[in-house]
């Protein structure tokens, strides 16, 4: 399974992990993984520890994520990126718009 | 055991050894009437001259009214496995009746002589059957030390790698018998981050410990990849489940510590709960079971949701099989969970694991242990592993390649993807195949998508037009019945430096986008271009995107 979504700490955590290639190929299941959330304002975390390839369509799907969830989770963490998905994301500047760990 | 003895046939075998006296003679006489037995006759130097003792009942007759000569003494005082002694005198019989299994005092009645002579070849049976099981028992025992010197080797090196010599844990493992059923394995995944594996399998030895072997492959193997700790307990489920039999499962604990030391994930099945506690000693959170131990539950029952927590820097994690809390102490008592979070709170410091361990053992006195003990406690601390990083590459290998893609090929395949599992095999590309396949990925969607598809970025600016999209540019490329696009990638081993130019046959406006808002959810192909690559070139005649890439 190229996604894997979990809660996490009795809902109060979402764990999106992405495995292989992260693009629009999964533009429906990555959007019906944040679909439902609950009203437990959760954290959600896309863990990229499995991702060996992304491009802009996958950074575009992050951002409409973020714009969709808005105030309804406490914040988004992007975490276990390797170092080249990190740069990626550095260079995009998404430090400034998700928590990255 | 497969050794039995034959119960000998109904004719006793008797060695009969007589001093020559008249009442041997007469004894001799009577007990042979009914030929009852097959008796091999001896005069006491024939018989201590024999080189080994026959395995037969062996009947001393002797005159204890005459003088015993020195040789008739020696045959008195040897100890024979089954031997009756039949005299005249009841001082002879009482002297040496220590040595003999049975005496018998003359005059008697025949029939009771040949009862006597029956019992002793039952008991020369029941000694030669004993002696057989003996035989047989050692030769398994010995069998059975070298299979657990083999298995014990098997184990050695399924568990080399184990890091149990991780600067920030330390250990307290304590089998029952040689196999340890507990299994405490640590092991440094990919991005600096740490895995442990606290397991405990039903019972204790040999048998609960061969399930350490796949278990421990399957851990070590997932942590070389970096395995989230949802997708390790559910492989190992899997496995559990279709190894062990009915009765049999294995509790087990796994964690992963970020490699800041701060972000801890972990999964509890059937494990007592760990303990997170501060330098202080205080008790922070305990880490209770919630889930039931490896291979019980069927893979689509199964619930590999994980919890998840901070750790305060310098926070320590107890890691402990029922072991510990079920220890049996030199009072009769189990130490318990409260006993050990006291412990706990009284050696909070990694400099005092040993005095927490000499407390436990001094607990436990001479008391033998009735179950295995493990004791782990790791120290949340950034790790200090760094990234697992490939051997840097001496030598690179010349190439270029050039694709030419038709719609068909279009339709059907993932070229970027199919390009980049070749390239990903070769010296230096493979460590940097993630940036390679974003510019490749960046520069061929903007080829297909606007150059032969003739589809408009801004349509991607919300979430259902991004969507739609995509959707859009599916349908698009299956009604493509023209048009191609070449990829050349050239790699120059001197200067390693990549050079790639994608081309396509389109009308379409194949401007890269260009879009400076951080927070729109497209046109960002073009800047990362800009920032990943050099020299990169849009030429409108030849349609034809260029840009170079250095190692």
């Amino acid at each position: 399974m190229p996604l894997h979504r979990q809660f996490a700490n009795d809902g109060k955590e979402l764990i999106i992990a992405i495995k292989g290639k992260f693009d629009f190929g999964l533009v429906q299941e990555f959007r019906q993984a944040y679909g439902n959330v609950g009203d437990q304002q959760p954290t959600v975390f896309i863990d990229l520890r499995e991702t060996e390839y992304l491009d802009s369509s996958a950074l575009g799907m992050l951002l409409n994520m973020r714009k969709s969830l808005g105030k309804s989770v406490k914040g988004i963490h992007i975490i276990n990126c390797r170092p080249e998905v990190r740069s990626i994301l550095d260079i995009s500047r998404f430090d400034k718009l998700f928590v990255i760990e | 055991m497969d050794t039995f003895v034959e119960l000998s046939s109904s004719t006793a075998s008797l060695c009969v050894v007589g001093d020559g006296s008249v009442f041997a003679q007469t004894v001799a006489n009577k007990l042979d009437q009914h030929g009852e037995f097959e008796v091999s006759w001896y005069t006491p130097e024939t018989f201590l001259g024999l080189a080994e003792l026959p395995q037969h009942p062996v009947l001393l007759l002797i005159d204890g009214e005459a003088e015993l000569s020195s040789t008739v003494g020696a045959l008195l005082r040897r100890s024979y496995p089954v031997a009756l002694l039949v005299s005249n005198t009841a001082s002879l019989l009482a002297k040496y009746a220590g040595q003999m299994t049975d005496v018998l005092l003359w005059p008697a009645p025949a029939e009771l002589l040949n009862a006597r002579i029956n019992i002793l070849q039952r008991l020369q049976d029941t000694h030669a059957q004993l002696d057989a099981m003996r035989h047989s028992l050692a030769w398994h025992k010995a069998r059975v030390e070298r299979e657990h010197q083999l298995v014990e080797h098997i184990f050695q090196n399924a568990l080399s790698r184990n890091y149990l010599d991780f600067k920030h844990v330390h250990t307290y493992l304590t089998p029952v018998s040689k196999f340890n059923g507990d299994l405490c394995l640590i092991s440094p995944g990919p991005l600096g981050n740490i895995y442990m594996l606290m397991a405990d399998f039903t019972g204790h030895g040999l048998a609960p410990a061969t399930g350490a072997l796949p278990l421990s492959q399957a851990f070590f193997a997932m942590a070389d990849r970096g395995v989230s700790v949802a997708e390790m307990v559910t492989e190992f489920n899997f496995r559990m489940n279709r190894l062990l039999p009915n009765d049999m499962f294995c509790a087990a604990f796994l964690l992963e510590l970020s490699a800041n030391g701060e972000r801890v994930t972990y999964w509890n099945g059937g494990m007592p709960p760990a303990l997170l506690f501060d330098q202080q000693g205080i008790i922070l959170k305990r880490l209770p079971p919630a889930h039931m131990a490896l291979g019980v539950i069927d893979d689509d029952e199964f619930d590999s949701r994980v919890g998840t927590f901070r750790a305060p820097p310098n926070s320590s994690i107890a890691l402990f099989t029922d072991g510990v809390t079920e220890l049996l102490g030199h009072q009769q008592k189990f130490l318990g969970s409260d006993a050990l979070e006291v412990l706990l709170s009284k050696y909070p410091r990694t400099a005092d694991f040993s005095r927490l361990v000499e407390e436990l053992e001094h607990f436990r006195g001479e008391t033998p242990l009735h179950d295995d003990l493990s004791l782990a406690i790791l120290t949340c601390l950034p790790t200090g592993l760094g990234e697992a990083t490939p051997e840097p590459d001496q030598f690179g290998l010349p190439f270029s390649f050039d694709v030419l893609l038709k719609p068909e090929h279009l339709s059907t395949i993932d070229p970027v993807g199919h390009i980049l599992s070749a390239l990903s095999q070769l010296p230096y590309l493979r460590r940097h195949r993630t940036t390679i396949y974003l510019f490749l990925a960046e520069a061929f969607n903007n080829a297909l998508e606007h150059g032969l598809l003739g589809l408009d970025s801004t349509l991607k600016h919300d979430p259902d037009g991004f969507a739609e999209y995509y959707q859009l540019r599916q349908e698009r490329l299956l009604e493509l019945t023209e048009g191609e696009i070449r990829i050349h990638v050239t790699f120059d081993t001197k200067l390693k430096q990549l050079s790639v130019q994608v081309s396509d046959s389109g009308t379409g406006v194949a401007l890269l986008d260009d879009n400076h808002d951080l927070t729109q959810s497209y046109g960002r192909g073009l800047e990362l271009l800009r920032q990943m690559t050099t020299d990169l070139h849009w030429d409108q005649t030849t349609r034809t995107v260029s840009f170079k890439y250095s190692f």
